[in-house]
């Protein structure tokens, strides 16, 4: 239960301002509904930038299936056998944006479109942006996990 | 930060911001990206000047030049004047700025620096001067303009200094 308003998960704490919780709830959907770059690459991305912010709630959180072996080898992305190369160049991206936004390079961007063009990137840092701020929040709001 | 762009929206222009930013190349979440914006900005319990001090905040922390650049003119007519945006920095406990502007900043750089540590004594002071609903659109403020002003960092193309320059929130 977080510290606000007495809400369970993400969903009940927006629940309040049910104008922003539409808007929002559209936006985010939207991710998982575009044809630029594709919805498994970007969990895949959501799910390091949880493990990288140590948020059990958001690693809890399933919004699109992937391959069970991706998840359970997420962190060794860099070595592990099942990752593509389109993969890789998305968590590469994913890891410096967490880490400093100001320090992607040029490569990391190019190495991104690519596979999935400009629009790509641009769906990418789109994307990012979101799933970082709601990381964010499920940590400052003292969110737990949920069962799945 | 490079200053090449790395995404350029070759579409004619239109005259918004948002809209013949490297976001129009991804139509799918373009509209949604607008609308939950311009919920935030007007929608919302906190006024716009309180919006406008978590966003310079936020901005200037990120170190995006345009979102630095940049004020909405409903928050200056809400009375955030420049001299009152210049207090928004490191020393800003010691400025004159109203205590629930203070926490507002407070606000904004716990979710930046530390999410996870938030102390009891602030979430104490932030509950007792906000309601449940200003802190909820507190948040989603912070984390949205967050997201677009690294998404702005990350596309690149920005100059090392803009002037400052007052916008409408995009329609």
């Amino acid at each position: 239960m977080n510290w606000i308003n007495g809400g369970i998960d993400r969903d009940s704490t927006l629940a309040p301002l049910p104008d922003v919780a539409n808007r929002f709830q559209a936006l985010y959907d939207s991710f998982w509904n575009q044809a630029h770059l594709a919805p498994s690459t970007l969990e895949l991305c959501r799910l390091r930038l949880a493990q990288l912010h140590r948020s059990a709630a958001d690693w809890s959180r399933v919004d699109c299936e992937i391959d069970a072996e991706k998840r359970e080898h997420l962190a060794d992305w860099s070595s592990h056998e099942s990752f593509s190369d389109a993969e890789r160049a998305c968590l590469e991206f994913t890891e410096i944006y967490a880490m400093d936004v100001q320090a992607i390079s040029d490569e990391l961007a190019e190495a991104v479109k690519a596979h999935y063009g400009d629009a790509g990137l641009v769906t990418l840092v789109e994307a990012l942006g979101i799933f970082d701020g709601m990381t964010r929040l499920s940590l400052l709001w003292q969110l737990a996990s949920v069962e799945h | 930060m490079t200053s090449q762009a790395r995404v350029t929206n070759s579409h004619a222009p239109t005259g918004n911001i948002i809209r013949d930013s490297a976001l129009g190349l991804v139509p799918e979440t373009l509209g949604n990206y607008m609308d939950l914006n311009r919920q935030l900005w007007e929608g919302g319990p906190l006024s716009p000047a309180e919006i406008e001090i978590a966003r310079i905040r936020n901005a200037r922390k990120v170190n995006c030049v345009f979102c630095k650049s940049v004020r909405y003119d409903i928050a200056q007519e809400d009375g955030l004047s420049e001299d009152r945006v210049q207090m928004i920095d490191d020393d800003y406990e010691q400025s004159n700025l109203t205590d629930r502007e203070k926490l507002i900043l407070a606000f904004t750089d716990q979710y930046l620096n530390d999410p996870a540590g938030l102390d009891s004594a602030l979430k104490e002071r932030l509950r007792q001067v906000f309601t449940p609903q200003e802190l909820v659109h507190l948040s989603m403020v912070v984390a949205f303009f967050n997201g677009f002003s690294r998404c702005a960092v990350a596309i690149g193309g920005m100059p090392d200094e803009l002037p400052v320059m007052t916008i409408s929130v995009p329609q």
